[in-house]
């Protein structure tokens, strides 16, 4: 069993490396969808592994707020804001690709030797699956930096999220209901207020170049 | 005597089926574009054709330009040679490892750079200089990737990783696997010239890369080439259908029997191969020419990170 | 003493260099018997260095010490110590020399009448001496003294030419820097002196503790670095090989930076012996660096002779990374595994020596016969020069590192040793080791991509130029030296064992350990690294079947399509009818998309010229690409902006020009002494 969670969580790091090659705005949203979708799945897997062995249903029904939310709403919320937009493409990185998917691979393994000095993640032996996704919180934030465009800041903290919640599902393997409909509840806000004020920026300086926001300073 | 066997199968099934791996592909596509498209085995036709056409070779050109077909082509078969196809596992009989593979597929490529060269075209130039950055930017992956399953079977010669994995079951659902997979077909692509990276339908200047360097080759020459590009890429096929999908309890058994069903669950990896790699032509569009190194960059992440769970990272064993 | 003993003969060779440089001085006046004379001493010289190497390696097992002059002057005198170690590179030099000498015959040649050719002879003898001392010194006294000789005479080498501005300023760069290396190697012998009381580099490094022998590790490492030429210690290597005349640059670059890794062999490895794992990790990162950078900047290069100088630098990359290996692998226990990558790095040195060797001589024939060291001018040479441009061809395929050649011997011993160095459980190892492998493969695809621009640019195509169209092949001397060392590459790589059983016996004399078992004889070489038999490789069973494969395919396609029959016609030019050399990809062009890619290495600025009228059709289009150095600006600019600051500082302060006050400071110093004598 734990081989395919070691497998989803390669891939979900994997899918994390694509937004960070992708460069197109339609892209990133596709990439979003497809690792919330291996979430998903991943917590599938647990939700039924659960039902069986222990009788909660708890995680599926996360898994399929998972779905709706993140691999349904949330990106359909995405591509509306982007259609309202004129920029589709990123064009400069302050970084070029390659280096930043390098960055990428070195921030996977500085997690790997930040997380084996701490004692007590599963007893001595590192789990592969926490370093992967911790690994996913840091790109994500990567992620957040070597975009200009506000869509692109919105996506990053998505995957910052999703590498959260991997990050507690894999550690704790189910965390309570309540915590994780937190969260929930949080994101949708976060992300309708994002979007909303991508789209206010937009209408107000003609760009959403983040750049831009120098200007505020007076 | 299971040497010879060996070398005839290897060399037969290899030269045999290559070019219906190229006619695959290009029936997907046809299909996928509701053509009827060209006969399955029309490459065999083109072949013959042109063996016997006489060439045409350019005033400019030197010897360089003539031999190059022949060791570009034997460069090819002899890699061929290090791959096994069916369960005659021959150790040691046969010596050669995956680092010579890499090195005997380079020989190949100098010689057709080279001639690109050597007919003072624009066109063979620009092929041969593309040629160089995407083999220089692919390689590194290649390695990676082989090392990483190499270290896991604790050999680098392809026949012993395979008898390694005797009867350790398809590890599909690994970590280690699927990265290593998903890299290597990335390395298809690129090494033969596939649409991510070139596109081997046109002959716009713009976008060619492989057809560029055959440009001035005509007549046996060019069936020379063009046999030997299909049989590198069917070697690469076979890479990743041996480490990847081994037939693992056929694996080092004689017999005529066993012999005959593995050439026929190798040839069906392969169709299901070639139909992958359709697919993933259908998919995608051709990159420009300066975003290969995304594309490089990521496959030489995949291999990387497969090495990093199994061997750094400490992955549940395989 | 016996005449046929080891010892013997490598006096005779000692002297017969010797007598090589006196010749040469006293032909002076006769340049042409000069010449002839004086190379042929060397090359007899070399073959006496032949045979004695081989025979210390072979059947000798103790050192051979040789005391010439013991003076009672305490720490000066003239001894040599010869062991397996010192006879390999002394095998290497001498064959190197055989060649570059017979070379050199029909090189100088175009000198003659021109410049002091005694001059040049005197100075290209006692180099070759002083290298053959540096590898053979008994002490560290003297082994300085050498060094500092092999750096003033290739430097007076360096600036030969010296009308050319830039050859003087590389010169002038070249002794700089290495006169920085021989400070940090002062300072290490001085402290080997300060913890035993001895300059003996044979003794034992018991009474150092271990915090002077990391700081003695690290002054070596730059010491020896920097005439190696490792990044980011190179600056110099680039400007100096191709500044020299060709014959002396296949020397420098071929066995002169060999001696840095002599020297980390024998006074970190043996004399220090190997401390902890970061030595080793150290070493590795340097080899990365040095072989990435060096091969990316060879590939952009368009004089020939500056490609070939970077492509030394990754080469000694790739030996530092089996240094490197079998550093961790000795700190580590490992046995096996470090003796493979010692093997596999004095096998690779060994091998870069030929084929370096024969490139520089393949490149000093092109400038011969064009007076052009840049590709852009050159073209078309294969049908005027056909046994150069096959000689090239042959140098640069083992340069590549391709099979059947003895480059890629080397690096499959390399691979061979990162393969059994990556275990599971070592983490911060086992991913340098693996970077070093990605490095290794991307090295390899650019150095054979940079020599098909050298060869393809400079061989193929139409000529560029009035030169490239007017050349001749070179004297036939010059061939046969540099055929006999694509020949020996070729031999080497298709029957490694001869040369893996002598490298084999120099790491059983340095370590203790043997592989010879393991490395199987007959057809094949073969390695065992994690006891399952299976990593074997056999050039020459491949190079068989390569020829049969052709063999095979001619047959069948003549029997399909009958009899061969080619009509000769003009190059496809897309119907334009006026075909010429400029239309060709030239060498900038060539390697444009790997520039743009590692755009952040270079950082290219651009400039675009264009004349005429007409916006489609211009008269005349310059284009020049200018390369940001990086190592320069970065690294090196502000060094010597502080140092010129703080001498600037001095000069107002110290140095004021009174005499008075110069009169003060030695009082003030003969005060303080004799307080010092009184106090203490």
């Amino acid at each position: 069993m734990s081989n395919y969670f070691d497998a989803l969580s390669v891939l979900i790091l994997f899918s994390s490396f694509i937004l960070m090659a992708n460069k197109r705005i339609k892209s990133y949203i596709k990439t979003f969808r497809i690792q919330s979708l291996l979430i998903a799945l991943a917590a599938g897997i647990m939700g039924i592994k659960g039902s069986f062995e222990e009788g909660r249903i708890d995680i599926l029904v996360v898994c399929l707020l998972i779905v709706v939310l993140k691999v349904i709403f949330i990106p359909n919320l995405l591509n509306k804001t982007y259609a309202n937009i004129e920029y589709k493409v990123e064009k400069d990185f302050i970084l070029n690709i390659p280096i930043l998917i390098l960055m990428c691979c070195a921030l996977v393994v500085f997690t790997y030797f930040s997380l084996s000095t701490i004692d007590g993640i599963n007893a001595g032996i590192i789990n592969t699956q926490v370093v992967n996704s911790v690994s996913v919180i840091l790109i994500g934030l990567l992620f957040m930096i070597s975009r200009k465009k506000a869509i692109g800041q919105i996506v990053g903290f998505l995957v910052i999220e999703n590498g959260l919640y991997i990050t507690a599902l894999f550690s704790t393997h189910g965390m309570p209901f309540i915590v994780d409909v937190g969260i929930f509840i949080d994101v949708i806000t976060a992300v309708m207020i994002l979007g909303f004020m991508v789209f206010r920026i937009n209408e107000k300086f003609e760009s959403i170049d983040i750049d831009k926001l120098n200007n505020l300073r007076g | 005597m299971r040497n010879i066997v060996y070398i005839v199968v290897q060399i037969l099934v290899i030269m045999l089926v290559s070019p219906l791996v190229n006619g695959i592909i290009r029936k997907v596509k046809a299909f996928s574009q509701k053509r009827k498209g060209a006969p399955l085995l029309q490459m065999y036709f083109d072949l013959f054709k042109l063996f016997k056409k006489n060439s045409v070779v350019s005033d400019v050109s030197s010897w360089a330009f003539k031999v190059t077909p022949y060791i570009f082509f034997s460069t090819a078969l002899a890699a061929a040679l290090l791959v096994p196809v069916s369960t005659i596992v021959t150790p040691q009989e046969i010596p050669g490892d995956i680092i010579m593979l890499v090195s005997v597929l380079a020989l190949g490529r100098f010689f057709m750079m080279i001639a690109a060269l050597d007919t003072a075209s624009t066109f063979g130039g620009m092929g041969s200089s593309r040629e160089a950055m995407i083999s220089s930017l692919i390689e590194p992956s290649i390695l990676v990737s082989l090392f990483t399953v190499g270290l896991i079977c604790q050999s680098t010669s392809m026949q012993q990783m395979m008898e390694a994995m005797k009867g350790t079951g398809i590890p599909l659902f690994h970590p280690v696997y699927i990265m290593v997979f998903l890299a290597l077909f990335t390395i298809i692509l690129a090494e033969t010239s596939r649409i991510p990276v070139d596109d081997p339908a046109t002959h716009l200047e713009l976008t060619m890369v492989h057809e560029a360097m055959l440009l001035e080759y005509s007549g046996r020459h060019l069936a020379l080439m063009e046999l030997g590009a299909a049989i590198k890429q069917l070697v690469f096929i076979t890479v990743l259908v041996n480490l990847i999908f081994p037939h693992d309890q056929l694996i080092a058994i004689t017999g005529i029997s066993a012999v005959v069903l593995s050439l026929f669950l190798y040839l069906m990896k392969v169709i299901f191969i070639s139909i992958a790699i359709a697919f993933a032509e259908v998919f995608t569009v051709k990159f420009r020419f300066f975003s290969i190194p995304n594309l490089a960059a990521l496959s030489f992440i995949l291999s990387f990170l497969g090495f990093l769970q199994y061997f750094v990272l400490g992955g549940s064993n395989v | 003493m016996k005449i046929f003993s080891a010892s013997a003969l490598f006096q005779t060779s000692i002297l017969l260099y010797l007598l090589a440089a006196i010749a040469a001085l006293v032909f002076i006046k006769q340049q042409k018997w000069d010449n002839i004379i004086s190379n042929i001493i060397c090359i007899i010289a070399a073959i006496f260095g032949i045979a004695a190497s081989l025979m210390k390696i072979l059947v000798e097992d103790m050192p051979i010490n040789i005391s010439i002059f013991h003076s009672t002057i305490p720490f000066i005198s003239v001894e040599l110590r010869i062991d397996h170690l010192s006879a390999f590179f002394v095998l290497s030099l001498s064959l190197l020399v055989v060649c570059v000498s017979l070379y050199s015959i029909g090189y100088i040649s175009h000198y003659i009448g021109k410049r002091k050719v005694g001059l040049f002879n005197f100075l290209y003898s006692a180099f070759i001496l002083s290298m053959f001392l540096v590898m053979t010194s008994g002490n560290a006294v003297f082994f300085l003294l050498t060094w500092e000789a092999m750096s003033l005479l290739s430097y007076f080498l360096v600036v030969f030419e010296s009308e050319h501005e830039e050859n003087q300023a590389a010169g002038t760069l070249y002794i700089i820097m290495t006169h920085v290396g021989t400070a940090f190697l002062m300072v290490g012998f001085m402290m080997m002196y300060s913890y035993t009381q001895s300059f003996d580099m044979f003794g034992s490094s018991a009474d150092i503790p271990i915090l002077a022998k990391n700081a003695m590790f690290i002054m070596f490492l730059i010491g020896f670095g920097t005439k190696a030429g490792v990044i980011p210690f190179h600056i110099w290597l680039p400007c100096a090989h191709p500044a020299a005349p060709s014959n002396v640059s296949a020397l420098m670059s071929g066995i002169m930076i060999k001696t840095a890794i002599y020297g980390m062999l024998r006074f970190i490895f043996t004399y220090l012996g190997v401390q902890s794992t970061w030595w080793g990790a150290l070493i590795i990162v340097l080899g990365i660096f040095s072989s990435t950078l060096g091969v990316s900047y060879a590939f952009v290069m368009a004089n020939i002779k500056k490609l070939l100088a970077y492509s030394s630098i990754e080469n000694i990359g790739i030996i530092f990374i089996g240094l490197g290996i079998g550093f961790i692998a000795q700190a580590q226990g490992h046995l096996t595994v470090s003796a493979l990558a010692i093997i596999a790095s004095l096998f690779h040195s060994f091998n870069h020596t030929l084929f370096k060797g024969s490139l520089f001589l393949g490149a000093g024939s092109i400038q011969y016969a064009t007076h052009t060291k840049n590709m852009e001018e050159l073209g078309g040479l294969i049908k005027k020069m056909p046994l150069t441009a096959l000689f090239v061809l042959g140098g640069a395929l083992s340069a590549a590192s391709i099979v059947p050649f003895n480059g890629f011997i080397g690096e499959w011993l390399t691979y061979q040793s990162l393969f059994a160095n990556i275990v599971p459980g070592q983490a911060a190892l086992n991913i340098l080791s693996i970077l070093s492998v990605a490095v290794l493969a991307m090295t390899g695809a650019m150095a054979a991509a940079s020599f098909v621009k050298l060869f393809g640019i400079s061989f193929l195509g139409l000529p560029r130029s009035e030169q490239a169209l007017q050349a001749k092949e070179v004297p036939c001397v010059m061939n046969i030296g540099t055929g006999i060392l694509v020949t020996l590459c070729l031999f080497i790589g298709l029957f490694p064992l001869p040369i893996l059983k002598v490298v084999d016996k120099v790491v059983l004399n340095l370590m203790g350990t043997s592989l010879i078992g393991q490395l199987q004889g007959g057809l094949l070489i073969a390695y065992y690294p994690l006891q399952i038999s299976g990593n074997v490789i056999s050039p020459l069973l491949f190079f068989v079947v390569l020829v049969a494969v052709i063999l095979f395919a001619l047959l069948v396609i003549r029997i399909i399509g009958g009899k061969y029959s080619e009509r000769k016609y003009g190059t496809w030019d897309c119907g334009f009818e006026a075909l010429n050399s400029r239309m060709q990809y030239s060498a900038a062009g060539f390697s444009n998309p790997i520039e743009i890619v590692f755009k952040i290495l270079f950082r290219p600025s651009r400039k675009l010229k264009v004349e005429g009228k007409l916006a489609y059709h211009p008269e005349s289009i310059e284009y020049t690409t200018v390369w940001e150095s990086i190592f320069e600006k970065h690294l090196y600019n502000p060094i010597f902006y502080v140092i010129k600051m703080l001498s600037r500082r001095t000069k107002f302060i110290i140095q004021t020009g009174s005499i008075h006050s110069y009169l003060l400071y030695i009082f003030v110093v003969v005060l303080v002494l004799m307080m010092y004598n009184t106090f203490v």
